[in-house]
């Protein structure tokens, strides 16, 4: 608004001016302007020299600019990826059979324990390499340590807080934990430990270079939890909220150790081959059925439900 | 400059408002009426049908009445008339999809073929995605079609004179509610006459003594 009408009364100034050359002139006089000064044909818009020329292709503005002493730093077509954490669980821990079944009293349950309470040497020397790049750390209260990332990241995930939710997880296991559960309502309760929670295996692998160590270490927990799942009309598709269960489950924690930033966040969970299946879904789900020839007949008195092979699981993708 | 700073709240205004609105959406259950009052507009490339199937109901208490699984679907730009697919589309109306799906298949219109591939596509994406235990358990709530955008051509006529010819298309939109098909009240004639004569009796006149 402004600009224009200075651009008006510019060019009648001008002229003014030009025309009341050596004779005084007060300010607020103002004299009549020429008869014939192009006001309203004026150009008011911008035409981009570009819509005109149709047929012209114009050379390389890159030339252009070098002729004109622009210039332009060396362009990198590559882009750095910081990887916060490793692909998979490296030498996962395979829990013993019946560890939670044998009371710790019993000859076998002994047994076990003095077992475990040797680790492997392989754990040892790994949390050796660990405690090397962070010195605040111990077995004893490291195990206490994960079941409270394990709990807050179960609340964040339930609150659905996507950056507190990144900070107590890694990538790898983020989509683990997230998917399908957009359109889903969740309610999770940590009742209590049944048993205190223990270090029981360590390793520290390093990826792609020599140097750039990863520290895993693995928790047996053992405690009381209710889920409930609901569905996007908030009717219960899994588990109940008032049953609470007893829920024996190894976690696995990662630390990128080299970054002195880096935090113990989950990095995954290990389903042993003995473990006990998991409740079914509140609904009839239809089972694929075995491939026929044309001339064959269903026999559904004398057919088996296949069973899943009784493997571990250290990573819930197919 | 006063100007320009208004403009700038009003949009921050504007922006906050729709953040709201479209948390609202969110949680609905009982608060519909609330919204009622709230007039969102709907502009020409918001396709809110689809967007439907995002709502998230709260968590049932276990005394309340199963809520049935709505399922929304549509297809656009259908190379069809509007007019001429409402005629199936009143007919599937309030049918179960099995129902649907069989008289559509043996209909002999070119929009039979696409509304049946639309209901299909629903019935599959009911079980997978939205929760719906059996796929027979369905019926169709909402049935309607809505004009498309048209294509214009010119149609010649003679001396020198033209009309504008559209190419017509139509969109079609469904909902699919789990359960049985509710049952259209039937009343026999004797009823309705009842009814009538019971209407004419409950006339007074106002404002009288």
């Amino acid at each position: 608004m402004a600009t224009s009408m200075t651009r008006t009364f510019g060019a009648l100034r001008n002229v003014t001016y030009s025309s009341l050359k050596n004779a005084e002139f007060p300010r607020d006089v103002r004299h009549p302007g020429p008869l014939f000064l192009p006001v309203r044909t004026k150009k008011r818009y911008f035409i981009p020299p570009a819509v005109g020329l149709k047929g012209k292709k114009e050379e390389n503005p890159e030339i252009k600019g070098r002729a004109a002493g622009i210039v332009f730093r060396q362009q990198y077509l590559e882009r750095p990826i910081n990887i916060a954490c490793s692909a998979g669980v490296f030498d996962p821990y395979i829990p013993p059979e019946g560890d939670a079944r044998v009371s710790a009293l019993s000859k076998e349950g002994l047994k076990q324990r003095t077992e475990q309470i040797r680790q492997s040497a392989a754990s040892q020397l790994a949390i050796r390499k660990i405690k090397e790049h962070d010195s605040q750390f111990s077995t004893k209260t490291f195990a206490e340590q994960a079941q409270e990332i394990f709990i807050e990241a179960h609340n964040a995930l339930i609150h659905f807080n996507r950056e507190r939710l990144h900070s107590l997880v890694t990538e790898r296991c983020y989509p683990e934990m997230t998917r399908g559960n957009r359109y889903k309502t969740i309610r999770w309760k940590f009742m209590e430990s049944l048993e205190a929670p223990r270090v029981v295996h360590a390793r520290c692998p390093d990826m792609v270079t020599k140097g750039n160590l990863y520290g895993q270490v693995t928790v047996r927990m053992h405690s009381k939890q209710t889920l409930a799942i609901y569905d996007r009309f908030g009717r219960l598709m899994l588990g109940s909220e008032e049953q609470p269960k007893d829920v024996l489950e190894y976690l696995v924690i990662e630390r990128h150790l080299i970054n002195p930033y880096s935090r113990w966040r989950l990095h995954g969970k290990i389903v042993p081959s003995w473990a006990p299946p998991k409740d079914p879904v509140i609904m009839t789900v239809a089972i694929p059925g075995p491939e026929l020839k044309p001339w064959e007949e269903f026999d559904a008195l004398n057919y088996e439900v296949p069973k899943p092979a009784a493997v571990q699981w250290n990573n819930y993708r197919a | 400059m006063a100007a320009a700073a208004m403009t700038g709240r009003g949009v921050a205004l504007i922006r906050n408002i729709a953040g709201s609105l479209h948390s609202r959406l969110q949680i609905l259950g009982g608060a519909s009426q609330q919204l009622s009052c709230l007039h969102t507009s709907v502009s020409l490339d918001s396709k809110h049908w689809e967007k439907s199937n995002r709502k998230v109901y709260p968590p049932q208490l276990p005394e309340e009445p199963r809520r049935p699984a709505e399922v929304y679907h549509s297809r656009r730009q259908i190379k069809y008339s509007k007019d001429k697919m409402w005629y199936l589309a009143k007919m599937i109306r309030g049918m179960s999809i099995d129902e649907a799906i069989a008289q559509l298949e043996f209909n002999d219109k070119k929009g039979a073929k696409i509304m049946k591939e639309v209901l299909l596509e629903a019935q599959e994406m009911a079980v997978k995605n939205h929760n719906v235990e059996y796929k027979s358990n369905l019926y169709v709530a909402e049935s309607f079609s809505g004009k498309g955008k048209y294509l214009k051509r010119i149609r010649y006529h003679g001396r020198g004179m033209f009309g504008i010819m559209d190419r017509v298309y139509c969109h079609y939109f469904v909902k699919l509610v789990e359960g049985v098909p509710p049952k259209p009240e039937q009343s026999t004639s004797f009823d309705q006459a009842k009814e009538y004569v019971q209407g004419l009796r409950n006339r007074t006149i106002i404002h009288s003594l």
